[in-house]
């Protein structure tokens, strides 16, 4: 089944809200990206047909922005803030520390699939770096020991099946908050 | 003083300027130039570069009164604002001072440079926009002179991205000003290349299946800044400055694109000058700066090795190399022993003066009318003479008041650059009525699409003609409210094609076509207007050009009719077949290959002219070679009627001669006198026999007047390496109507019956298969496969699937296709692409 098919629901509540169909392409590519885990070249080009768009299109707007990734992920991505001010309250080290605690570099995903690390420029929360994002989830104020807590914590959670609350969910969500 | 103009003044020079001119154009029209890297006075300004950052002053008046503010010497008072602003992107006003050479300005210009040329690799030596390169000119100039980056900490980036197989990236020379992509997203509407990720990793990509996959790739290495998109044909084959520019036409454009072919005498070609590169030349009135890829990559056929090369008579049943006494002693003999039983035919590609002397051998030498073209599509060429687009027409002019009507033709793949003024005229603000069998891609902008069912395009185009005839002010459906807009239309163009059409058809079209332009709304027809008229969506470069020179039966030189026809080319045929015709000289065709003519039937005796060995040549008693259109110069006509010169580029191959020539020379052997000794006399003589071609000559043809924009010469960076028109840019001839007045035709009924209920069409593709567009490799992949196109639910009853191939028999001959479900067919209709034209709609059957 292609993501099309499955969410032919949420496509279409997605785009009600816009006047125009190519004002829908984030959303979609959202949606998109959470049913084949990455923004694969299938997911691209059925948005782009959905749209009427060339799927180049949506490969920019996947490179242009942070959150569309272009190789697959783990189930947790971690991603870490290292621009200036965050590099100030030693976000670098931070770093690599968590590359060295999970065995894995910068874009890397450790073997089990369940964690991703990527670097990012400003999530807005300078005053409590080293700070991470999972899953689009803030954690801050960071040092070793809460980073070894996290990554147990998410272990555990994935072992025992409560998966993190997913992308599509928020979308659908909003799908159906268009009245 | 004229309310459109605006007055203002730029380094101490005042200028006025149409409203709404951007400031970095008024600086043009008066030669101070502002240097730019992402505007191109083509395209919409985005102010990405900063390189034209100036010094802009506006008056100062009295928030009070509104009054000017003076200075004590009575000049008005100037604000300048806080900082420098980019001439890009801001419009003229009255009053306004403009400052390119103070030191703030020079200072900007050399931090944009420096900051530039930070990221981008000097690799000038090996790169192939060196020579003609903004990026490296504008250095030169502007920047300076000295690095203050040390060289270490220079980005490297991949340098041989692969865009697909015409166009190559590299990433360490791109500036990012996206001229390429916009060029892609606003002229052509094929926005098949974007930015893809931020900051220093910005590079360009396309996902499109093949790569970079545009009718118009190429125009983006013209406008590129810099080296980093290089063409797969030119890459690393000659420095610019070793070039020669050679003016010429595009020998495959209907529309008469104009271009530059560069050339160069080099060793491995023995010393041959060869063809390294064509590029657009500026023709504002036909092509602007823009050319298809077919007109720039097509030309390899001129310089492959299985070009012919000597004369060629059977001797023993084998083709061997002889002189050309031998050769043309052996045609003029059998032609005239044959006069009573001999027939020509041409092609369409040849030059006017070709066709003119093939014609006069025929009429003068040989006293035989039975003269056609070896594969003639498309009638009208007679109704066009009549009610053409009218003389000094510039479809650029066509907008907001203005329409344009389309039938039977599908101009994207027929004339990309019809198809794009038609695009532009229609995002200009004119109304675009489209008729066809099938979705084509102008419909995208138009106004009305009409789709008519097999066998119904003439009742179809008639219904639009009757209803424009009846003065209505409520329409009662979209046909009667098209038709409408039509005859209403300030300036009225029709083109017409012949897709799905029978010859006979065509011509009912053209004349119905004819009738509507004559139609008068509020006492004035369309036909004679300037900007209005007919044009014919000819197959070929000089289709025009063989109805003006007498290429038909019925019709001599200039329209002229003849006492008594002679054979059309079917008759032709089937005279060789069965005996009728003794003797057949073809010149520029091949109707065996083409699968018009199935073997040289009962002919006593068979000449070809050619370039290459067709399976018309192989069945030949004697092989003429002849030049191809680079080796010599002459004229095109294109289907606005628009008279065109191109120059010979390289030296001849091996013995070939011009087809004039030869023509010529065969017509000496039978007492017609001495061939012209050049080019340019054979077109003064056609010009003294063919009435709309008087007063012209190979001067005249060459003239040139000043075209906006200014590109060309040191300005490369403005207009990227579009040529500057020094050599001509034609004449147009006047259409009777524009001085006579011109009845209306009369039109026949009938349309052609459909005799099965999944007819097929065979539909353009720009890439089809033939014996010039095999010649050039780097399209070797992107060639129109033959591939059966149908509706889904045909597909299902005669058991094809998407995806999957099979064989079919068509017109007697089995074809291996691809079959093709998706969408493009309409219902009940079968389409077949990638292959040689067959008239009307055939029968098929699966094999």
């Amino acid at each position: 089944m292609t993501f099309t098919e499955k969410y032919a629901a949420e496509i279409e509540g997605i785009m009600a809200r816009f006047p125009h169909k190519k004002s829908a392409v984030l959303p979609l590519m959202h949606l998109a990206q959470h049913y084949y885990g990455y923004m694969s070249r299938e997911a691209m080009e059925e948005v782009a047909a959905i749209l009427d768009l060339d799927p180049t299109h949506i490969l920019s707007l996947a490179g242009f922005y942070t959150l569309y990734y272009e190789e697959p992920v783990g189930t947790y991505v971690l991603e870490i803030c290292n621009d200036l001010a965050c590099a100030l309250r030693g976000a670098d080290e931070f770093v690599e520390m968590a590359c060295d605690k999970l065995g894995v570099g910068v874009d890397g995903t450790t073997e089990d699939g369940l964690f991703t690390i990527k670097t990012v420029m400003c999530l807005a929360a300078c005053d409590r770096a080293p700070m991470l994002q999972c899953n689009l989830k803030f954690e801050e104020n960071l040092d070793e020991e809460k980073f070894e807590q996290l990554i147990a914590r998410l272990r555990d959670e994935a072992a025992n099946g409560r998966t993190p609350p997913t992308v599509v969910e928020k979308v659908a969500a909003y799908a159906k908050s268009t009245s | 003083m004229n309310d459109d103009l605006v007055k203002l003044t730029i380094d101490g020079i005042e200028v006025d300027v149409p409203k709404g001119t951007l400031v970095v154009d008024a600086a043009k029209k008066i030669h101070v130039d502002i240097p730019v890297f992402c505007y191109h006075p083509k395209l919409e300004p985005v102010g990405m570069c900063r390189m034209c950052l100036v010094e802009i002053g506006l008056p100062m008046r009295d928030r009070g009164t509104g009054e000017l503010l003076l200075d004590d010497d009575g000049s008005p008072k100037l604000n300048f604002g806080r900082g420098l602003q980019t001439g890009c992107t801001v419009r003229v006003s009255e009053g306004m001072v403009v400052r390119t050479t103070t030191e703030p300005v020079k200072e900007v210009r050399e931090d944009v440079i420096s900051f530039l040329l930070s990221s981008h690799p000097l690799d000038c030596p090996i790169c192939d926009k060196g020579g003609e390169c903004p990026l490296q000119n504008l250095t030169m100039e502007y920047g300076p002179g000295v690095s203050q980056m040390d060289y270490s900490l220079k980005m490297h980036n991949e340098k041989q991205v692969p865009l697909g197989d015409l166009i190559y990236l590299d990433r360490e020379r791109c500036i990012q000003c996206a001229r390429c992509i916009r060029f892609q997203e606003e002229i052509v509407d094929d926005p098949v290349i974007q930015f893809h990720n931020r900051g220093r990793a910005l590079e360009i990509v396309t996902m499109s299946e093949p790569g970079f996959d545009s009718y118009w790739s190429g125009n983006t290495t013209d406008i590129c800044p810099v080296g980093a998109l290089t063409s797969s044909d030119f890459r690393f084959g000659a420095r610019p400055w070793e070039l020669t520019p050679v003016p010429s036409l595009s020998p495959h454009s209907p529309a008469g694109a104009n271009i530059v072919m560069s050339t160069r005498r080099e060793a491995k070609s023995g010393g041959r000058s060869v063809i390294k590169r064509i590029v657009p030349r500026q023709n504002e009135w036909v092509n602007e700066i823009w050319i298809s890829d077919r007109d720039r990559f097509v030309h390899h056929f001129a310089d492959a090795p299985d070009r012919l090369q000597k004369p060629l008579i059977r001797k023993n049943g084998e083709l061997t190399e002889v002189s050309w006494d031998e050769a043309l002693d052996l045609v003029a003999e059998k032609l005239q022993a044959h006069s009573t039983a001999v027939a020509g035919l041409s092609g369409d590609r040849l030059s006017n003066e070709d066709l003119y002397a093939f014609q006069h051998l025929f009429r003068r030498g040989l006293g035989s009318n039975n003269l056609d073209l070896a594969n003639r599509r498309l009638a009208g060429g007679d109704v066009t003479a009549q009610v053409g687009l009218a003389s000094g027409s510039n479809l650029q002019d066509l907008g907001a008041g203005d329409a344009i009507l389309v039938v039977a033709s599908d101009l994207h793949e027929e004339e990309p650059i019809w198809w794009l003024r038609v695009k532009q005229a229609s995002e200009r603000g004119a109304t675009l009525v489209v008729l066809n069998l099938r979705p084509t891609r102008l419909d995208k902008y138009a106004d009305y699409v009409f789709r008519y069912a097999p066998g119904e395009a003439i009742v179809t185009v008639r219904q639009l003609v009757n209803a424009a005839k009846v003065e209505t002010d409520t329409a009662v459906d979209q046909l009667t409210a098209a038709a409408d807009t039509l005859i209403k239309a300030n300036n009225l163009v029709a083109f017409y094609g012949y897709e799905g059409l029978t010859y006979t058809e065509t011509d009912t079209l053209a004349k119905l076509l004819a009738n509507l332009l004559l139609l008068k709304n509020e006492d004035k027809a369309h036909a004679g207007q300037i900007n209005s008229g007919l044009i014919p969506v000819w197959p070929h470069n000089n289709s025009q050009g063989a109805w003006d020179m007498g290429i038909h039966p019925a019709l001599a030189a200039g329209y002229q009719p003849v006492e008594a026809s002679g054979m059309d080319a079917a008759t032709i045929y089937e005279a060789v077949h069965n005996g009728g015709l003794k003797a057949l000289y073809v010149m520029g065709a091949d109707p065996v290959g083409d699968g018009r003519m199935p073997n040289r039937g009962q002919l006593d005796f068979l000449v070809v002219q050619e370039l290459f060995l067709t399976e018309t040549a192989k069945l030949a008693d004697v092989v003429l070679p002849a030049q191809s259109w680079a080796e010599r110069e002459g004229t095109f006509t294109s289907g606005e009627r628009r008279v065109q010169r191109y120059y010979q580029a390289i030296s001849p191959l091996g013995e070939c001669r011009p087809d004039w020539q030869i023509a010529a020379q065969i017509g000496e052997r039978l007492d017609m006198g001495k061939p012209a000794f050049a080019a340019s006399l054979l077109f003064r003589d056609l010009a003294k026999v063919v009435p709309q071609y008087k007063g012209m000559d190979y001067r005249s043809l060459a003239k040139v007047a000043e075209q906006w924009p200014l590109v060309g010469g040191d300005d490369v960076y403005y207009g990227g390496t579009s040529y500057k028109n020094e050599a001509g840019l034609g004449q147009q001839w006047a259409a009777a109507a524009e001085t006579d007045e011109v009845g209306l035709f009369e039109v026949a009924d009938g349309d052609t019956a459909v005799t099965t209920n999944l007819p097929l069409v065979r539909i353009a593709a720009l890439y089809t298969p033939g014996t010039l567009i095999n010649h050039t490799p780097m399209l070797a992949d992107r060639l129109a496969a033959p591939t059966l196109h149908l509706y889904a639910d045909d597909a299902q009853i005669i058991g094809l699937q998407d995806g999957g191939e099979t064989v079919i028999q068509v017109n007697g001959r089995s074809l291996s296709v691809q079959v093709c479900v998706n969408g493009h067919a309409p219902a009940g209709l079968a389409l077949l692409s990638g292959v040689p034209w067959f008239p009307g709609m055939a029968e098929f059957e699966i094999l």
